[in-house]
């Protein structure tokens, strides 16, 4: 009984990681209920942002805390509950390859914990480094006080500097860490069909032109990105802008940088062509953004429990007693009520391997249809009522300003954002560091939830 | 129609024996005759013209009528043959729907008073499919039957998996595994294990000279000869030294004659009437055969080696019994295998270490 003896211990050595990160591919175990509520405020010097935390209810300010500050990664870096948590995991590393270095595992624990190993090792390496660059900075900071006070001004200057490059050194570190933290999802590195369709607009034809312009945007950050751009079907407007335009964008993480531009775009400008005096005002018209990915594979697989094989041989004895030519086979996937019959061949065998793949790729069609349902209502959601009150980005061509309504963001020079090259991948990929914070707070948040409420 | 005009066909097509060809008018209380059949069936093509639907129609009614076995099945099997098609499914609408020429017709006909007469399709058209070979059929060789394709496959896993185990443990060079196979009959089991697994060698062994000219020209058909030794022999009256050819043998495999003796008089007449049945009857217990095989196997095989069989379904305990009564053969039984409709069918015995 040596061997179970292990296992128990194994178990209560790593009860939480283990079994949950079996039920959750998500990095983020519960080890961080074990992280507490209590929060004090952060002890913190000139150099930093504006304080995180000004209440002592950790769950209240929390939950207010993203939606105040839509702030960088390495805001919430800066995030009590956050820092507790990633202090468990750097703990629960070490435990990891401690018990990895010892010789008392089976074939199994093995696995699983350098499985285990392998998912923290770097999350616990970025979390070392951040925490170095961090004391350096609070190193810089002491001295800048210092100096402060003899009145130094050149030396003051250039620890100030040399603090703004290692706080920008932090912001990446800290972007990296939580990309590591966030579980990829399912069709980040699908391809997707990007649709853009103009809205219906009273005067001009702004939608049409803006439609065109940014189906071109994206044409060209495709080419940045080195992705592949097919056009799948294109509607010209008549009087020289796009109705509708369709294209399969294929290439590395295509769905993942895309996913936050399916909604709602405005448009705001002066129309260039039809110049009556009546048409010389600013428009505001909209077009929409659809992006919807395309996995390439799905699997399908056949428990050979789940079906049920006729043939006429069945009723009688079989083997020698009987010489007959019926070859026919049908198979009917008991959970979904699929039959499919094969009598293309004279060996039953054959009849049958014919089968069960027009079964599985019967069964292939069921996912496919259901996927393509699911898709469809998320083409309705992005799609939305064309309302304006959907927006998530204003084009405002009169004041030459792109605003991202959804995380404030503020860019000048439409030009450079349609060129669809830095500025434009410079906004997608503001727009993903927000959301993984985001993803961040909002599963330490559903911990804090569970706690609470357990 | 020049055929029907033959006492004997009228005989067995239970025709009645004044009809002359071309007087159409039906006799009362008759049985349908395959003439006036044809005559009403092949209206679908326009008159003088007959398609493939009218035939298999024609015929199936036929068959019907003269209580043929698998009426429908005969016919579409017989007409598809002749249209170069191995099942009437698989033939496209075009050739189902194209006039027949008139020697086309004629084989057709040739081939359905074959099957007039009881004769197992398979023997009809000289050639039926084992897994994906297809191989030439001729009475009185035992035709191989659904069942032994999956003890085929058996081998093959069994083959495989030694394969991937010696991989995994440390390199060995690949296997040429030599496979004895007893009682082959049509050769179905040699030449298909010897495309499945293209480094083997097989013996093929079979009492009946008729069987092994038909191994020796399938395994010319499909170009297998290089891998294949054909024995005309008896497994109750071999000794090992003749088998040893290529060194003690990794496998042995059969599909003996397992049939309980009692069983035999309830078996169709395509089985009785057609195949030897020396190759179905078993004797009193339906082990003779198995016996044999076993009694041998010891001295052939490699130590750890296989025997696979294929058995009646009461057999699986009955082998056993033996074997624990026999423990001076060394053999033990591993697995028993179903066959597709639930009945344990393949045996898997191996010879112990020491």
């Amino acid at each position: 009984m040596k061997p179970f003896q292990k296992v128990c211990l194994f178990k209560s050595l790593l009860a939480n990681c283990c079994c949950h990160s079996q039920v959750d591919s998500c990095l983020l175990p519960p080890v961080a209920k074990k992280i507490g509520c209590i929060v004090r405020l952060h002890n913190h010097g000139f150099w930093r942002p504006k304080p995180l935390l000004d209440t002592a209810r950790f769950t209240l300010s929390f939950n207010s805390w993203h939606r105040k500050n839509h702030q960088n990664s390495q805001a919430l870096w800066k995030h009590e509950a956050v820092q507790k948590y990633l202090e468990t995991l750097s703990k629960e590393y070490q435990q990891v390859s401690h018990q990895l270095s010892t010789d008392s595992l089976n074939d199994f624990e093995q696995r699983t914990l350098r499985r285990r190993c392998a998912d923290l090792s770097p999350i616990a390496a970025a979390f070392q480094e951040i925490k170095e660059a961090e004391r350096e900075v609070q190193e810089l900071e002491a001295m800048c006080t210092e100096l402060d006070s003899r009145d130094e001004k050149q030396l003051l200057q250039l620890a100030l500097e040399e603090k703004e490059s290692l706080d920008k050194k932090m912001n990446v570190l800290c972007r990296k860490l939580f990309q590591l933290l966030v579980p990829k999802e399912k069709y980040d590195g699908s391809p997707v069909i990007l649709e853009v369709t103009a809205g219906r607009t009273t005067g001009g034809d702004i939608c049409q032109q803006f439609t065109k312009e940014m189906f071109e945007m994206y044409q060209s950050y495709a080419d940045y990105k080195h992705w592949t751009f097919d056009i799948v079907n294109y509607a010209p407007a008549e009087i020289g802008g796009l109705h509708h335009a369709a294209a399969h964008i294929s290439g590395e993480n295509v769905y993942r940088h895309l996913k936050y531009e399916g909604g709602t775009h405005r448009v705001q400008r002066i129309p260039e062509t039809g110049l009556s005096s009546r048409m010389q005002r600013i428009h505001t018209g909209t077009m929409s953004v659809i992006v919807l990915p395309q996995p390439e594979e799905v699997d399908v697989k056949v428990d050979p429990k789940d079906l049920r094989i006729d043939t006429f041989r069945a009723r009688g004895a079989g083997g020698q007693h009987v010489n007959k030519t019926d070859s026919a086979v049908r198979i009917v996937h008991l959970p979904t009520g699929l039959a499919v019959e094969c009598q293309q061949e004279r060996s039953q065998q054959l009849n049958k391997e014919i089968a069960l793949r027009t079964l599985r790729a019967k069964l292939y069609q069921q996912v496919i249809e259901k996927q393509l349902s699911q898709e469809q209502s998320a083409r309705k959601l992005q799609l939305g009522t064309r309302a304006q009150s959907e927006r998530i980005r204003t084009y405002n061509f009169t004041q030459d300003r792109v605003t991202d309504h959804r995380i404030s963001y503020d860019a000048r020079n439409i030009k450079e954002i349609l060129s669809g090259k830095e500025a434009l991948d410079k906004l997608i990929n503001r727009l993903l560091e927000f959301a993984e914070v985001e993803a961040v707070t909002q599963y330490l948040e559903n911990l804090q939830a569970l706690e609470g409420g357990g | 129609m020049r055929c029907l005009i033959h006492p004997l066909l009228r005989k067995l097509l239970s025709l009645p024996p004044q009809r002359v060809p071309g007087q159409r008018t039906p006799s009362k209380g008759a049985v349908l005759s395959p003439e006036q059949l044809f005559v009403r069936e092949s209206c679908s093509a326009g008159p003088g013209l007959v398609t493939a639907t009218d035939m298999v129609n024609y015929w199936h009614r036929v068959f019907e009528t003269n209580g043929i076995p698998e009426a429908q099945e005969s016919s579409q099997y017989i007409v598809s043959f002749v249209l170069g098609a191995k099942t009437f499914q698989s033939l496209d609408s075009k050739s189902l729907h194209t006039p027949l020429t008139a020697l086309q017709q004629q084989q057709i006909q040739q081939l359905s008073h074959k099957r007039l007469q009881r004769m197992p399709v398979q023997y009809v058209l000289g050639e039926w499919d084992f897994q994906d070979l297809t191989l030439k059929m001729r009475p009185p060789v035992f035709i191989p039957r659904p069942e032994t394709e999956d003890l085929v496959s058996l081998v093959v896993e069994e083959e495989f998996q030694k394969c991937e185990n010696s991989a995994l443990c440390f390199p060995v060079p690949v296997p040429h595994p030599v496979i004895l196979e007893i009682g082959c009959g049509s050769g179905a089991i040699a030449l298909s294990l010897l495309c499945k697994l293209p480094q083997s060698r097989v013996i093929a062994m079979d009492k009946e000279e008729t069987a092994v000219d038909l191994t020796r020209e399938n395994a010319h058909r499909l170009q297998l000869q290089e891998r294949i030794h054909i024995i005309h022999q008896d497994v109750s009256h071999s000794s090992p030294k003749q088998l040893l050819l290529w060194g003690p043998i990794d496998v042995i495999v059969s599909n003996p004659p397992y049939i309980f003796h009692e069983d035999m008089a309830s078996l169709d007449a395509e089985i009785l009437h057609y195949e030897d049945l020396d190759a179905l009857d078993g004797g009193d217990d339906g082990m003779r055969v198995i016996k044999a095989i076993l009694a041998l196997a010891p001295s052939l095989l490699k130590v750890s080696g296989s025997v696979f069989l294929e058995v009646d379904p009461r057999h699986p305990d009955m082998v056993e019994h033996w074997l624990q009564a026999h423990p001076d053969l060394l053999l033990t039984l591993r697995a028993i295998h179903k066959d597709f409709c639930g009945k344990p069918r393949f045996l898997h015995i191996q010879k112990q270490s020491s």
